[in-house]
């Protein structure tokens, strides 16, 4: 017994050590799983409380470039607000299609003559003219996606924590449950999208923010509707982003806005990203590598909303019974089914 | 001085070291070159009293950083590196021995230890503390240059402010802190 004592308090140290380490270990690893129990981290009551206090602090030295950004948001929605008369105005004459070389094409003049075309000629020319009669083939996706979430008011948010330069990093919101924060439930800002819910407390909500290397976004590009997915490769700067599952053969242009997709139920659809800065395409890769620039200044983020989510538990839960897929299937999937619909 | 009055001033220092750390040198804000921060919270443990308990180091440790964890929602990554410190702290002040043993009275103070005993002192602790949080924090191999040049630049930047912290706040004369 007292040689056991002896060993004991003559190893306290490593052992203890190996201990801690452990312990410690197991906190870091689990950091971001979404079971972890909502106290150990930054969205705790006292925690919150303390960063809260540091941000009424700071805030007093940033009050000028505050009102600015939010000066700035409200001159954009109130240009909403008050259209322009012409907004709503139809062209008044009959829309006319263009063929594949830009010359207008006077069909409701000459009707096609099908008698030259094979029958799948036939079919194709059918969907050209259906295509190019219809001004607008695709549905607004603003509206689309915000058609159902009309009466849920965004929840504003004021960030008190904000880190920039980990692998994984989070922000601290001074919102929770109390205003109706709920895990999972999308962020965005004026600039574009900024992350997704985690854990909630009372009054304080933890967030992944895009800078973290487990979160993606369901993306599209808003000029021709290419759908792939958003991601923060680790350790990358917190300006800069990747557009991934963009199929090598799409037309890519610098420049391109990236807006989300929708598909995944976080975010509505047409909530701006990013624009593409540069891309390559290479030979024995499927897709291209795509560079965005984050439209959101995460070094500077300060007012945030949170995005209300319709019960959608339902898609969710369809969708994952379905059978999980990986990430490229389903993009692929998904663009075949795109592809499909006339 | 008495076990009251000291337990007092190590919590006070752990209060001010975490609390600035914190509030002040928030690692978003106060950044070198755009790739490394300093871990100013580290002065608590490498001026802690050097005959301090190998057990009560690691717990302090362990508390250290998982406060500044709980700040900035890293789960456990500091604690397991400041854990790590506080574990090689006694070797490394074992390695760095004068001839003649430490005095009763000696504290890890470069006006005391002298210039070459400190900086091998921090900059051995830094290096080893910061290549464990670094790697640790990526959790893969994969951008070898990129997270050595954020290690150098951190360990500059810490080594910077833990000489300064040290120049400014601690006494020269002997015997008296």
């Amino acid at each position: 017994m007292r040689n056991l004592i002896a060993f004991l308090l003559r190893y306290q140290g490593v052992m203890l050590f190996v201990l801690l380490e452990v312990v410690s270990l197991y906190f870091f690893l689990t950091n971001s799983s979404y079971q972890r129990a909502a106290f150990f981290n930054s969205a705790n009551a006292y925690m919150g409380v303390l960063l809260a206090r540091r941000t009424q602090v700071t805030d007093y030295f940033r009050l000028a470039e505050l009102n600015q950004q939010l000066q700035a948001d409200n001159a954009q929605l109130r240009r909403q607000l008050y259209p322009p008369d012409f907004t709503h105005r139809e062209a008044d004459s009959l829309p006319v299609g263009r063929d594949t070389l830009g010359r207008v094409v006077y069909r409701h003049l000459h009707p096609a003559t099908p008698q030259v075309l094979t029958p799948q000629g036939q079919g194709l020319l059918a969907q050209n003219a259906k295509f190019k009669t219809q001004p607008s083939l695709r549905p607004d996706t603003l509206l689309l996606g915000s058609s159902k979430q009309a009466t849920l008011p965004l929840v504003p948010a004021r960030v008190i924590n904000n880190s920039l330069r980990e692998v994984d990093n989070y922000l601290t919101l001074n919102v929770g449950s109390a205003d109706g924060v709920q895990p999972d439930r999308g962020v965005i800002s004026a600039a574009g999208v900024v992350g997704k819910v985690q854990a909630v407390s009372a009054h304080y909500s933890r967030v992944a923010s895009m800078l973290h290397s487990k979160l993606q976004v369901a993306a599209q590009i808003k000029r021709d509707g290419t759908i792939g997915s958003v991601g923060w490769p680790e350790g990358s700067d917190f300006s800069h982003a990747m557009l991934d599952y963009i199929p090598r053969q799409n037309k890519l242009v610098v420049g391109d806005s990236v807006v989300t997709s929708g598909y995944n139920s976080v975010f509505p659809a047409g909530v701006f990203i990013g624009t593409v800065e540069s891309f390559t395409t290479e030979p024995n890769k499927n897709f291209s590598t795509v560079k965005l620039r984050l439209g959101v200044d995460f070094s500077r983020l300060t007012y945030v909303y949170v995005v209300p989510t319709p019960p959608r538990a339902e898609r969710d839960s369809l969708e994952e019974h379905t059978g999980e897929l990986s990430a490229p299937v389903k993009a692929a999937q998904a663009q075949a089914a795109k592809a499909k619909k006339p | 001085m008495s076990i009251v009055a000291s337990i007092g001033t190590q919590l006070l220092r752990f209060a001010l070291y975490v609390g600035l750390y914190v509030l002040l040198f928030d690692n978003s804000s106060v950044v070198l070159f755009g790739l490394g921060w300093n871990f100013f919270y580290l002065g608590f443990l490498l001026f802690l009293p050097i005959n301090t308990p190998i057990s009560l180091q690691l717990l302090l440790g362990f508390a250290l950083g998982f406060t500044v964890d709980i700040a900035h929602d890293t789960g456990g990554l500091h604690a397991t590196a400041a854990v790590l410190l506080a574990y090689l702290r006694p070797w490394v002040l074992r390695l760095l021995t004068p001839r003649d043993g430490y005095d009763a009275q000696d504290t890890v103070n470069v006006h005391q230890m002298g210039w070459q005993w400190f900086l091998v002192y921090l900059s051995l602790l830094v290096t080893v503390h910061h290549l464990a949080f670094f790697f640790l924090e990526l959790g893969s191999l994969q951008h070898p240059l990129v997270t050595l040049g954020r290690v150098g630049v951190s360990i500059l930047y810490t080594s910077v402010v833990m000489l300064i912290v040290q120049l400014l706040f601690f006494p020269v004369r002997r015997g008296r802190g």
